[in-house]
């Protein structure tokens, strides 16, 4: 079950969220902070930040131009979250038959709240004819209101009445569906597929195809490596407890992605350096692919 | 600031901005820029909230030169980046306290012009690049279990931040010379960091998607390892060969990119229920 206090703090939190995305930007308004937020709020960090880390991948790259809505993926996140700590349930199979589908119907939610701030700027031009400073704030201050409520309401509705329908599922993959539970598990590791492919739609991948290929391919050779390697080593570790012999062997953890991303900031880095020496010759020019900078 | 102070003919007090009009500005901008967003006209109401204190001096309270520029900034649809918008604001600023009434036109032309140019520069280093580099980065370190890398998009964003405010006064102090020069240097800049953006999307198709083959292939009585095939092709030549396919089907028309979430969902789902394909 769900506390009723958890039950606040996620409803707040799904209101702060959305305030953060849109103005300080904190990060506080991401899929993986979502899900680190409502695991620790849940008592399960881990849970949590698997399914916010898998969310945040699954929506890199949506949406994020120009004001179009999205996919509600933080909110996806606090629900698949918070019940798959709740209900007990995978949390492969939370993120696929919870997270993505709430998160895109809070689409709607989120249609309908910058529909509500449409007659809020009216009112505000309104004020401004009256030269009603006061009434403007108020005014302007009721979007926030609404932005906070399409992701409130929601939220705090199917926390407080989702648990049944959400045991029922588990219980359901658990037992005579266990098939699509594992259809579900598998779905969780495909989806992050889609965000890498829609950035890759917008990023300049012709240009930079050779950057792709060495970024795929540094880290799926030393991806396996690690992984094989700390597998071995723990194969001899067990072998050497075994026989009660004493080895000498290092600490082997999987492939830090922190090094993979120094390696594509060293790229970068000797590639804005050369293109800097270039541009300072007068006949080359840099132009971002796609900047309509000439408007300028 | 009463509505009897002597205005000077170009219809404002004479105010200059001070250092706390700033902090003023900033803050509103970084607490309520988008409150009042809407499918409308977007940014418009809230292009006036950030900036009202301010030119309640800058032309006096309840003045009719107040009201005009008022109505001048709230009527028109704005929309640009929430990263950059304050450089518009800040030119604006400079321009309106020297000219007062009569650069209204100039700068309703001139929110007009930078808002689409600020909004291509903005959404592609703030929108997409920095999320998608610390975001992944933080998602990454997240599945293994590790929230650090949450705090290190935080660090990045409160520079971030710093470096909105910071924008307010130099574009003020700089005008429209400074677009031209920041347009060159990000510019620059982006499309390094797209180099990072790519390298970066590169490696997460190997390490992030997690599927292989393990389809039973059985040629008369020999069983093939499909898996073991590729994998001695090159590892995660799977996961690289789904991204290929979703990039080609996003290319389609009328694909979105939801469609497109739900259409490897529901393949995902039926080719493992299948046995098919497995989490790897």
């Amino acid at each position: 079950m769900i506390a009723w206090w958890q039950i606040i703090l996620l409803t707040l939190y799904a209101g702060f969220q959305i305030m953060d995305e849109l103005h300080w930007y904190s990060s506080a308004g991401s899929a993986v902070f979502s899900g680190f937020i409502t695991g620790l709020i849940m008592g399960d960090m881990a849970t949590g930040l698997y399914i916010g880390g898998s969310m945040q991948l699954t929506i890199l790259g949506v949406g994020t131009f120009g004001g179009a809505s999205r996919i509600d993926a933080n909110s996806g996140t606090l629900i698949a979250t918070a019940f798959a700590v709740s209900s007990g349930m995978d949390p492969e199979q939370a993120l696929a038959v919870l997270g993505v589908p709430v998160a895109a119907i809070l689409v709607y939610t989120d249609i309908a709240g910058r529909f509500a701030n449409t007659f809020f700027g009216h009112m505000c031009d309104a004020d401004v004819e009256k030269m009603n400073w006061g009434a403007y704030n108020v005014h302007y201050w009721l979007g926030a209101v609404s932005w906070m409520l399409s992701r409130m309401l929601p939220v705090f509705l199917a926390l407080a009445f989702g648990q049944p329908v959400v045991e029922a599922i588990t219980a359901a993959l658990n037992g005579d569906f266990a098939w699509l539970g594992a259809g579900l598990t598998v779905a969780g590791g495909a989806l992050p597929a889609v965000g890498f492919a829609i950035l890759l739609r917008y990023l300049p991948v012709k240009k930079h195809i050779a950057y792709l290929i060495l970024g795929f391919v540094i880290a799926a050779l030393l991806g396996t490596l690690f992984t094989n390697v700390a597998g071995v080593a723990g194969d001899v570790a067990t072998a050497a407890a075994a026989t009660e012999t004493a080895i000498n062997g290092g600490d082997y953890n999987s492939l830090s992605m922190l090094t993979i991303a120094l390696i594509g900031f060293a790229l970068a880095y000797i590639y804005y350096v050369q293109n800097k020496a270039q541009a300072a010759a007068p006949a080359a020019a840099a132009a971002v692919e796609g900047d309509d900078d000439d408007e300028l | 600031m009463s509505s009897n102070e002597k205005l000077l003919p170009n219809g404002t007090t004479g105010y200059k901005l001070t250092k706390e009009d700033f902090a003023q500005i900033n803050r509103r901008n970084l607490i309520g820029f988008q409150a009042g967003w809407n499918y409308e006209r977007m940014q418009h109401s809230g292009y006036l909230w950030i900036i009202l204190p301010q030119l309640r001096k800058i032309y006096g309270d309840n003045t009719e030169g107040l009201k005009t520029a008022a109505r001048t900034h709230c009527a028109p649809f704005f929309n640009t980046s929430n990263f950059l918008n304050t450089i518009i604001t800040g030119i604006d600023l400079a321009i309106e306290e020297e000219e007062g009434l009569q650069s209204l036109e100039t700068v309703a032309s001139l929110k007009t012009g930078l808002m689409g140019p600020l909004a291509s520069i903005g959404d592609s280093i703030f929108g997409s690049l920095l999320p998608t580099i610390f975001g992944a980065l933080a998602a990454n370190m997240a599945i293994a279990g590790n929230p650090l890398g949450i705090f290190i998009w935080i660090a990045v964003n409160i520079v971030v931040d710093w470096f909105r405010c910071k924008q307010t006064h130099i574009a003020y102090d700089q005008g429209m010379k400074l677009v031209t020069t920041m347009s060159d240097q990000l510019n620059a800049i982006t499309d390094a960091a797209t180099v990072m953006g790519v390298f970066m999307v590169g490696a997460l198709v190997s390490t992030n998607v997690g599927i292989v083959i393990s389809a039973p292939i059985d040629l008369g009585g020999v069983t093939v390892d499909l898996q073991h095939i590729c994998n001695m092709i090159c590892p995660k030549l799977v996961p690289a060969a789904l991204v290929g396919a979703v990039y080609w089907l996003l290319g389609r028309k009328g694909m979105t990119s939801t469609k497109a979430i739900f259409i490897v969902l529901i393949v995902a789902i039926v080719l493992g229920g299948l046995g098919w394909i497995a989490k790897g």
